[in-house]
């Protein structure tokens, strides 16, 4: 059988299972499926973060100090709270006035019903006391670093040295390391979740077929792995269109982007450069998506209704997330024996090399990667093919080559 | 291809878990000829006819399909009704068939093209741009042969191509078998139905409990079966039982009974010489019908013997 037939058999099925999902108003709600997404994540978040807002704004720190010792707290706070960034310095300082049991007194601001405190200040500033809430650690440090400042602006009063630093931004020529742990774990992220939405599509496409009968037709001309890999490729050019599509639009939304969040982007330095970095992380979208595709769709075939397909859904989310949790595990550990493990694992190598091109800069391994998990490809969608025949067409195995060329006659 | 034969296969058997399905079936399909393959629901014809194709691989036997000894790598030449009809509801009716062509290695312009004319040839222009699931059962039907030859094919294989057809359909059907005939293509189709196997058939094979039990021509199958006598006598007087046949059995005022091996024309005269006269004679052969019913008939008692 010519390579070229093949090929041609295979493309007729796939051409027609791209033109069958992308024709129909369904996959318009599909392709902006994200933006419904987005739409309850922003409503979420603006929910979330109005909470928040007003969380923050009613929660303080509390010092209580001697009238002469306030005013120096306050200082020290306005000098050290510019090191923390806009939205992450401590809650807002108060100073309340020593009256009686000091102790008892802290104990009566932390229960205020005005406001949340998050922790108070008592005592000699030299050895205070604070009290604190559950979550304010960070804020009992603060008061005592402020109480330190404090006492220092009282013992060397105007000799406390003034300094002003001046600041040149640097961007490192080579991938800071990083910049390289944060485009690995992207990439893996990226294809991760790429392919969670649309590999498991595949699952159920076989089910049209063995429902309306048209497997038979599809049986008898072609040979049931250019059936499968042609589904395959079908719905994989609807991924492609939906990448590409948000892919554009992404892109054109980048160049709106404010400089900062650019060049904080920029940072993501993978080992192997930028160019090579989207082609090789196209490529592994693509294994991943015929990786998983392939199982997906053997697996579904197997199943006759539609109930069963829709059980299958969680265990093929489990493998994606499991597969997932080891590429990410390898992304972080470069050169670990977990990272060969996940490079080597048919389901997980198109993640874990994702992450490896942006860790490491040598290109070797990636077209030796391709080519394993090219063949892992071919090897899942014979076994699907096998099993679909003996199964659903209850046939026994097709005479495989080395058969063939034994009987055939010289 | 081999003597002249588009489809061979000797000692075919399949087995579904420890049932044997087919039990070794022989078929030799002579090119450009219109072959049936004939038995009772659940005989095996499917079966044999998927073995044949190479939809399923046979447990036993060989076969040879167009010349190719794995029938796979004919199929571009080969086209297939199946007996469960299956097309994409969604599909419009010449994309459905222009489909069809290219699953075979037609492009898709000329199948469009072919589709359009052979829709209007069996009288579906209208549907044409119609999709399938606006179509009735019947019109889907024909809709579907018409993708199995689309790519003008060089072997027809129909299972049970008339069952769910009203009789005009079916008119068209024969109309459309003879005609890929013509063109020089040989036809395959299995069927229970015997008038259809009788006006088309140029050879049958009548399969039954998974075995063949007859190979040749209609009139072969015919003539396994001998031919009846009506004979209805003058003068309807006693004694004539001594003279008929012992199988003689009365009907309707007449006698019906088997055709003599050498003949009737003795009978005749003894019945002339005695004064019985002859006031009606008729010599009937057995249809395809009362042949099959007979050597299906055999294959089930040959079974319960076993």
């Amino acid at each position: 059988m010519s390579l070229a037939r093949t090929l041609r058999q295979t493309m007729t099925v796939a051409r027609r299972d791209f033109v069958a999902t992308v024709f129909t108003p369904i996959f318009l709600l599909f392709l902006l499926a994200p933006v419904i997404m987005g739409a309850f994540g922003a409503v979420g978040g603006l929910g979330a973060a109005s909470v928040a807002d007003s969380s923050a704004t009613k929660e303080r720190l509390v010092a209580i100090a001697p009238p002469d010792m306030a005013p120096l707290l306050k200082s020290a706070d306005a000098r050290l709270r510019p090191a923390f960034p806009r939205d992450e310095g401590p809650p807002e300082l108060l100073t309340v006035a020593p009256e009686g049991d000091l102790a008892a007194q802290a104990r009566g601001v932390m229960e205020r019903k005005d406001v949340d405190v998050s922790a108070v200040l008592y005592g000699p500033l030299d050895r205070p006391t604070v009290l604190r809430g559950v979550l304010g650690r960070r804020d009992a440090r603060y008061l005592g670093l402020l109480a330190q400042e404090a006492l220092l602006q009282r013992r060397l009063g105007a000799d406390v040295p003034a300094v002003t630093a001046s600041e040149i931004e640097h961007a490192r020529r080579g991938a800071s390391l990083g910049g390289q742990r944060g485009s690995a774990f992207f990439a893996v992220f990226g294809v991760f979740f790429l392919t969670l939405f649309l590999a498991g599509q595949v699952v159920g496409t076989m089910a049209e077929e063995r429902n309306n009968k048209v497997i038979e037709v599809l049986a008898a001309a072609v040979p049931l792995e250019s059936v499968f890999l042609g589904k395959l490729l079908g719905m994989f050019g609807v991924a492609v269109l939906f990448v590409a599509f948000w892919g554009t639009i992404l892109g054109q939304i980048g160049g709106f982007l404010p400089p900062s969040i650019g060049a904080a982007l920029g940072e993501l330095t993978p080992a192997v450069g930028g160019g090579t970095f989207l082609l090789l992380f196209f490529a592994y979208f693509t294994m991943a998506y015929l990786l998983l595709g392939s199982v997906f769709l053997g697996v579904g075939a197997q199943a006759s209704t539609m109930r069963e397909i829709q059980m299958l859904s969680l265990p093929i989310t489990v493998v994606q997330v499991g597969m997932f949790a080891l590429a990410s595990a390898a992304a972080a550990r470069p050169g670990s024996w977990v990272a060969t493990a996940a490079e080597l694992f048919p389901l997980s190598s198109p993640f874990a090399m994702a992450g490896r091109a942006a860790n490491s800069p040598e290109i070797w391994p990636h077209l030796l990667a391709l080519v394993w998990q090219l063949l892992w490809v071919a090897i899942f969608i014979t076994v699907g093919a096998r099993l679909f025949r003996r199964g659903v067409l209850q046939s026994g195995s097709a005479p495989g080559l080395l058969s063939r060329l034994r009987r055939d006659p010289a | 291809m081999r003597d002249g034969l588009a489809i061979t296969a000797s000692g075919l058997v399949k087995r579904f878990g420890d049932r044997r399905v087919v039990d070794g079936v022989d078929v030799a399909v002579p090119a450009g000829s219109i072959y049936g393959v004939l038995g009772p629901n659940g005989a095996g014809k499917t079966t044999t006819l998927r073995m044949l194709l190479g939809i399923i691989e046979p447990d036993g036997g060989r076969r040879q399909l167009l010349g190719a000894p794995y029938p796979r790598d004919a199929s571009d030449r080969v086209g297939y009704l199946p007996e469960e009809r299956g097309l994409y509801p969604a599909m419009k009716a010449k994309e459905a068939i222009a489909f069809m062509g290219a699953l075979r290695g037609l492009d898709w312009r000329t199948g469009r093209q072919r589709a359009v004319k052979l829709l209007e040839q069996a009288g579906l222009g209208h549907a044409a741009d119609e999709k399938i699931r606006k179509l009735s059962k019947g019109m889907a039907q024909l809709v579907q042969l018409l993708g199995s030859v689309v790519h003008e094919p060089d072997l027809l294989v129909l299972d049970e191509p008339f069952s769910g057809l009203d009789p005009v359909n079916q008119e068209k059907l024969e109309a459309l078998i003879l005609a890929e005939r013509d063109r020089g293509a040989t036809v395959l189709f299995s069927t229970h139905i015997m008038a259809h196997a009788e006006r088309l058939c140029d050879r049958l094979t009548i399969i039954a409990k998974g075995r063949h039990r007859f190979e040749g021509s209609v009139d072969d199958a015919r003539a396994t079966l001998p031919s009846r006598v009506h004979y209805q006598p003058r003068d309807n007087g006693s004694g004539i039982e001594g003279v008929l046949p012992p199988d003689a059995e009365r009907e309707n005022g007449g006698w019906r009974f088997e055709l003599p091996r050498d003949g009737v024309e003795g009978l005749l005269e003894q019945l002339i010489q005695r004064g019985y006269g002859i006031a009606g004679l008729s010599i009937e052969r057995p249809g395809l019908h009362e042949a099959f019913v007979r050597i299906v008939g055999e294959a089930d008692a040959a079974e319960r013997v076993q």
